[in-house]
């Protein structure tokens, strides 16, 4: 996160504060000495500061250094005349909101016309009278203050932006270090995962992390919302299933009561947002599999030579309800077994034409491709869900967290 | 010499808000600058560049439009017109005037800026 720094005035703010203080500053660029040095005096005489170039080249040097306030061009120069040298200026991105007025002895409507669309703001006659090249100035100069004042507000909103984005991604990195590593969390279990955030910053997170000697937790959550916000909550309940207090303060590492326990220490906040959570324990020895659900969609079983079995239970979400006790239900697996734990994001992609990828798509690619090792398994489903949505991002943070026990 | 028939003093004083000082500064600029700006004039001319002849014109018009000479100025002008309009032949006798006209507006200079300004 940014560190706040509210005695230091932002650089851009302090440069438009400097600039508010002085004169504005006008070139004029013009290749006649005497018609030069006469409008100069009369400019000076306003209380502009003047800088001069005697040609469209020197114009242009001194632009991109000082950035005057108002350009005044003489339209007939040798080499580069006063519309090229617009021209120019309105080609450079660092200055094409510079302020132009185009000096002509003509006013013919098609002269007028040829230099507004060369990139002219205005225009004043060689024979122009005191007052009117005053009005016109000044114009020229009010103008320039605006888009000034513009620019600066842009710079800075793109400054706060890139801040924020920074802040995203420096949660989105805090967000990663907590997943579990890849391999084997316990001997005999292969651990693999896919997990791509969508572009926004959500509130998905996934952990497997040892309970005690014999216990191996595994679960999955839904933060609600997205952003900074869902992902904090996340990450604070992540470190609450990971405490190494976890069975002090629960009793057991029964996933029901592991849950209820959630539910009561995380209810819904005052702006309505809650969890889903799936929990599974793993017993060691036997291989038996306790699980819990909350609202979520659940994980799924894929057994050799048998239909997949979704592993969840209706059930309301973690802070709907604090007197809410969940139940969990029990599962033994056996070597070959492999166990997803998936968000929402991986199976709700939507068509171009906005029908719903779904659960029992992504059961049938587990199910067909099961003869696949893990990894390449997992990559498919992605693989299948990014083909059925046409985009390469998801709209939703999508996980698929697969456990294998080794046959 | 009469310098009003040649240029209008108190008008061109009046371009620059009455300023004296200024006005002579702009006098030596022109008494050094017009004779090259016109032999640039000369040369277009006597090389039948009737583009360098519009645009050599130009520039010296960007200059006597300082002091308020309107005979000058128009022949000048004029000179910048035939130039664009590639009519070299009608070129020379105007050019001969413009050579006469500004002569007159050197020495009109010259006289102001020797004699001082009328009060």
């Amino acid at each position: 996160m940014g560190s706040p720094s509210p005695q230091t005035p932002a650089p851009q703010a302090a440069a438009a504060d400097r600039r508010a203080s002085q004169p504005a500053t006008i070139l004029l660029v013009d290749d006649e000495p005497v018609a030069r040095l006469s409008t100069a005096h009369r400019l000076r005489r306003l209380g502009y500061t003047v800088l001069e170039a005697e040609d469209g080249a020197r114009g242009l040097k001194i632009i991109r250094k000082v950035r005057p306030d108002l350009i005044i061009l003489d339209w007939i120069m040798p080499e580069m005349d006063g519309p090229t040298v617009c021209e120019a200026i309105r080609n450079d991105p660092a200055l094409s909101s510079s302020q132009i007025i185009l000096m002509t002895a003509n006013d013919r409507p098609e002269q007028i016309a040829e230099g507004l669309a060369r990139g002219a703001d205005d225009f004043l006659s060689k024979s122009a009278s005191k007052q009117e090249i005053a009005a016109r100035v000044q114009a020229g100069i009010r103008a320039s203050a605006l888009v000034r004042q513009l620019e600066h507000t842009r710079d800075d909103l793109r400054a706060k932006q890139a801040e924020l984005e920074e802040d995203l991604h420096s949660a989105a990195r805090f967000v990663e270090s907590l997943l579990p590593p890849p391999g084997s969390p316990a001997p005999g279990l292969h651990l693999s995962w896919h997990y791509r955030p969508s572009l926004n910053l959500g509130g998905d997170l996934f952990g497997v992390t040892p309970w005690g000697p014999e216990h191996l937790g595994l679960f999955i959550l839904d933060a609600s919302g997205h952003g900074v916000s869902a992902a904090l909550r996340a990450a604070s309940l992540i470190a609450f299933l990971r405490s190494t207090d976890l069975l002090k303060v629960v009793g057991s590492y029964d996933p029901g009561r592991i849950l209820t326990e959630t539910n009561r220490r995380f209810p819904m906040t005052a702006d309505g947002d809650y969890f889903t959570l799936w929990i599974g324990a793993l017993h060691l020895p036997s291989r038996k599999l306790t699980y819990a659900t909350a609202g979520h969609s659940g994980a799924v079983l894929c057994r050799p030579q048998a239909a997949a079995q979704w592993l969840a239970r209706p059930s309301l979400p973690v802070g709907f309800d604090p007197a809410v006790v969940f139940a969990g239900d029990s599962v033994p697996l056996q070597p070959g077994d492999r166990l997803f734990l998936m968000s929402d994001g991986i199976y709700e992609p939507l068509s171009p034409g906005g029908e719903v990828w779904g659960k029992a798509r992504l059961q049938q690619v587990l199910e067909q491709e099961a003869a696949r090792p893990m990894d390449e398994l997992i990559t498919q489903c992605f693989q299948s869900a990014r083909l059925w949505q046409g985009a390469e991002h998801f709209a939703d943070d999508a996980a698929l967290v697969g456990l294998e026990l080794a046959a | 010499m009469d310098t009003t028939a040649v240029f209008d003093l108190s008008e061109a004083l009046a371009r620059v808000d009455g300023d004296q000082e200024l006005f002579v500064t702009l006098a030596e600029l022109f008494l050094q600058e017009s004779p090259k700006e016109f032999a640039a004039v000369r040369a277009a001319l006597s090389g039948h560049d009737s583009a360098g002849l519009a645009s050599a014109a130009h520039k010296l018009k960007g200059s006597v439009i300082q002091f308020c000479a309107p005979r000058l100025f128009e022949s000048v002008k004029h000179l910048e017109a035939l130039g664009r309009q590639e009519n070299l032949a009608a070129a020379s006798s105007v050019c001969a005037a413009v050579d006469t006209q500004l002569a007159e507006l050197h020495d009109a200079l010259r006289q102001v800026m020797k004699g001082g300004f009328p009060l």
